[in-house]
């Protein structure tokens, strides 16, 4: 579905992204590892069309610079790390935006085919009682909720999430991720996300890139790429050793 | 407690319409009844009325001063005040900073130094003298905001901040500097613009109102579209990215719709500053932030607006006449703290 | 003591006036501001940085004694050779300390208190004048005189001033017995363009109108001030008064209030009785080129139109002898 071919992105003199190949296919769920400053966040950002970069990224086999922003929307859905809002829109009103790109030119779905679809992402997400709510009102699980249903709303074949529950707790972890998986299970769809969490990756992932100052270290399905050879070398630490550590005071 | 946080503004938004429109044409009315020379109603209405019918007109003193003098300048003033509300809700909502407005972030004062510089070298289009005021307002305008913006966004590129503003009131510094800079190196009728710093409608006529008119009629007309557009910037310019707004061209189309307005009424009125930064708000308080009810709502509102603080200009001290820039800046200085600190305790 | 020293302690002591002569401290003037300035002897280097006062430094024939001048001086002619200290906000203090002045004229409105302490700080002496009405002239004029020890000249410039308005008064009251209603005026000071703005009561244009006999429409309305077109149109004057300066291109000023929408109908303008003076600085300056600005406004009121030549011919014998 999505390909990169040796995507370099620069800022300035700094290669922030270096030469990384990938590709995504149906059902699959793309993980992105790697330490702080590896490029992560900034290869998600030149897919959705926020960096420039070079080399190619295919969608459906056509260069993704050749799509209207619109047609790209409507492919392509992202949903970024920490959503702040400064006026107060309703919940509805922001889920609705996720609209955008049919709304526009002659693909338009129609009225009834945007309702139908801000109202299933609004009970997929449980928001259907905050639907009225002003985003200045919600908290941060709320508000993570709410832009999680306009991506829904946009109804794209793939999604792509830059670390969709950092700063949530893990209650509101679970739901994202779960609500998420649901999706998946659809056909014709894919996910690409960033996860700091090395045990969330792995329990949600199908497939990873473990990215280390830009380029890639490793890739493949998961389990083959998150080794603990591949990630004490890129972590520069007993990464295996600190993980059980942690565990072991659950057990 | 959920009931507590919901909006109720869906019910109110067509009945609020309705009530700004009354709103707007009563104070008009007003506008043009009242005024430092006291007209009966009678004789104001029969010289709009027939006019409108193209009747002929009781030749009396009435009909030069309500047609001549108090109704262009009524229009004039409205028209201004729906055109500066407007560019200051877009902006406010394209920079998605509730404090950007025409006059807190330079884009008024670019304009002036543009009108200034026409004055003083007296550049003029073929065919209109008063063109090449306008034409250089409006390239300063799109001039000034595209440095801000540039300079903004090498600072912190969400904008979202207010290193704009602070960029902005330096750039104001920076252009009164060069303003006062021209005037002391100019010939002696230069030295009488200095009024283009306060603001004022006198001696405005029909040619202005029809500039104006279609000016707001070609700007508005695009800005009340972008609606959908301007809500996704106000959420985020990375989410209107995101669900598919074509970011760059809409930013485009709305910074020189903008500066195309604003140069316009700064080439007529000078800067009158706090319009587009305290209507919209009021606005918003009334219909919420969406785009789509928030714009024609600032429309009205800046008209109401201005209609009264130029009333309040002409009839409170007459024969004296106040500058109408001293009521908005009076009034909008004092809002605008008030909005300083409830979007502080917002955010 | 010298023989005028005494006169001047006569005069001083006979008029109560607020000068006073000490043998051996030289002389003491009250400035308008009632502050006392005190020379060894009279000025013989002064800076003015006001129009008005560098005018009448000149018609007393101090005109050699003047080694700065502010910067919209421009009267007489002569002077445009002198060094320019600018005037205002701007003014150059240390420019007019490197002139070694021992007086220094300023007007109260353009300059601060700031200025005068600096000077004053340096031993210049400073004199404010504040000049609103046409007494206001005089005043200044008397203390330019007393400050240059020119006290006859300063006297006849002022008789020969007040000569000049009294005979106008007197030939327009003669005019005033043959016409039954009073004539008004409109002073516009500032142009529509820029916004109106008018003179009002006790101003010396308000006083002027009184002069030619006519009646002001802003004498409800204190010293200079902001008005409303509408006010203008509604209190419909006989005259308009203009002190816009023409510079070459456009429409004259005259021409651009005949054009004004609105005004059409009003008695000056159909009438065509809009006064703009040859030269608007002799109306719009508390100086003492009044009198002529008052013969050029009567001949335009009164001599239909050949105004012009008659004032240019009293201008020439305007000034007394040095």
């Amino acid at each position: 579905m999505l390909r990169g071919d040796h995507i370099t992105v620069r800022y300035g003199e700094h290669t922030v992204v270096d030469d990384v190949s990938f590709q995504l296919e149906e059902g699959q769920w793309l993980m992105l590892a790697g330490p702080n400053g590896a490029g992560k966040s900034t290869l998600i950002e030149a897919i959705a069309g926020g960096a420039v970069y070079t080399g190619r990224i295919e969608l459906g086999g056509k260069d993704i610079r050749s799509l209207k922003s619109g047609q790209l929307a409507r492919k392509i859905g992202v949903l970024s790390q920490k959503n702040t809002v400064s006026y107060a829109y309703s919940v509805e009103e922001v889920v609705g935006l996720g609209r955008y790109a049919y709304r526009q030119g002659i693909l338009s779905g129609g009225q009834d085919e945007d309702k139908e679809q801000v109202e299933r992402a609004l009970r997929l997400t449980g928001l259907e009682d905050l639907r009225r709510a002003s985003m200045l009102t919600l908290s941060g699980g709320e508000l993570q909720r709410v832009f999680l249903a306009q991506v829904f709303a946009q109804d794209p074949e793939i999604l792509i999430l830059d670390e969709p529950a950092n700063h949530l707790d893990i209650n509101y972890q679970q739901q994202i991720f779960s609500l998420i998986g649901d999706w998946l299970k659809t056909p014709g769809r894919a996910v690409l996300s960033v996860v700091h969490d090395l045990s969330l990756a792995k329990r949600c992932g199908s497939h990873a890139i473990l990215l280390n100052n830009g380029k890639c270290e490793a890739s493949g399905r998961i389990e083959d790429v998150l080794t603990p050879a591949n990630l004490d070398r890129v972590y520069d630490m007993d990464v295996s050793a600190w993980m059980k550590g942690l565990l072991s005071q659950w057990l | 407690m959920k009931d507590a946080r919901n909006l109720k503004r869906e019910r109110l938004a067509p009945a609020t319409y309705v009530l700004l429109a009354a709103v707007l044409l009563v104070t008009m009315i007003l506008c043009v009844c009242a005024g430092s020379v006291r007209i009966s109603p009678g004789d104001t209405v029969t010289a709009v009325w027939n006019t409108l019918w193209g009747k002929p007109v009781p030749e009396n003193i009435a009909k030069n001063i309500i047609l001549n003098v108090r109704l262009p300048r009524v229009l004039c003033v409205a028209l201004s005040g729906a055109s500066l509300s407007l560019c200051g809700a877009a902006m406010q909502g394209l920079l998605r900073n509730p404090l950007a407005d025409g006059s807190t972030i330079g884009v008024s004062s670019g304009a002036s130094l543009g009108a200034l510089i026409a004055m003083a070298t007296g550049f003029t289009l073929p065919g209109s003298a008063y063109g090449g005021v306008m034409v250089l307002a409006m390239l300063f305008a799109f001039g000034s905001l595209v440095l801000i913006l540039s300079l903004a966004y090498a600072l912190d590129r969400s904008l979202a901040t207010n290193s704009i503003i602070l960029i902005g009131v330096i750039y104001t510094m920076f252009i009164s500097s060069i303003i006062s800079l021209i005037i002391t190196f100019s010939s002696e009728h230069v030295r009488s613009l200095n009024f283009w710093t306060l603001g004022s409608f006198s001696g405005v006529n029909y040619d202005q109102v029809k500039l104006l008119c279609l000016a707001l009629i070609i700007c508005g007309g695009i800005l009340l579209h972008l609606g959908d557009e301007l809500n996704a910037f106000a959420i985020g310019e990375d989410n209107a990215r995101h669900v598919g707004v074509n970011v760059k061209r809409v930013k485009l189309i709305v910074l020189i719709t903008i500066s195309v307005l604003i140069g316009v009424c700064v080439s007529i009125s000078g800067t009158v500053s706090f319009v587009g930064l305290v209507m919209p708000h009021i606005a918003r308080m009334l219909v919420g932030p969406n785009h789509k009810r928030l714009l024609p709502a600032s429309l009205f509102s800046g008209a109401i607006f201005l209609l009264l603080a130029d009333l309040t200009a002409r009839t409170l001290m007459s024969p004296v006449e106040l500058s109408i820039g001293v009521v908005t800046s009076l009034v909008g200085a004092v809002a605008f703290v008030i909005i300083f600190y409830r979007t502080g305790k917002a955010g | 003591m010298s023989k005028k020293h005494l006169l001047i302690l006569l005069a001083a002591l006979t008029l109560g006036s607020s000068l006073t002569v000490l043998a051996d401290e030289g002389i003491t003037v009250t400035d308008m501001y009632g502050r006392e300035i005190t020379l060894a002897e009279p000025a013989t280097r002064v800076v003015a940085l006001q129009p008005s006062d560098c005018e009448i430094l000149c018609a007393i024939g101090c005109e050699d004694a003047l080694v700065g001048i502010g910067e919209y001086c421009d009267y007489p002619e002569s002077i445009l050779g002198t060094r320019v200290v600018q005037s205002g906000e701007e003014t150059n203090i240390e420019e007019i300390l490197a002139l070694e002045p021992q007086v220094v004229l300023m007007n109260d409105m353009a300059q601060s208190e700031e200025q005068v302490k600096q000077l004053e700080d340096n031993g210049i002496k400073v004199a404010v004048s504040h000049a609103s009405d046409i007494e206001g002239v005089y005043e200044a004029i008397r203390m330019v005189g007393q400050l240059m020890g020119r006290e006859e000249n300063a006297e006849a410039l002022i008789t020969d001033m007040q000569t000049t308005f009294e005979e106008i008064k007197e030939k327009t009251e003669a005019e005033e017995e043959e016409e039954e209603e009073e004539k008004t005026v409109y002073f516009e000071v500032s142009p529509l363009q820029w916004g109106l703005w008018a003179a009002g009561k006790g101003t010396f244009m308000d006083e002027l109108a009184g002069i030619c006999g006519l009646t002001n429409i802003f004498e409800d309305v204190d010293d200079w001030a902001a008005v409303s077109e509408e006010q203008v149109i509604a209190r419909d004057p006989d005259y308009i008064v203009t002190i816009t300066m023409y510079y070459g291109d456009g429409p004259t000023p005259v021409e651009e209030i005949m054009e004004r929408e609105g005004w059409q109908d009003m008695k000056a303008v159909k009438n065509g009785q809009i006064f703009n003076a040859s030269d608007s600085n002799a109306l719009s300056r508390p100086g003492p080129r009044l009198k002529d600005a008052a013969v050029e406004l009567y001949n335009f009121i009164y001599g239909e139109g050949s105004g012009e030549t008659a004032a240019e011919a009293e201008t020439e014998e305007a000034a007394p002898a040095a």
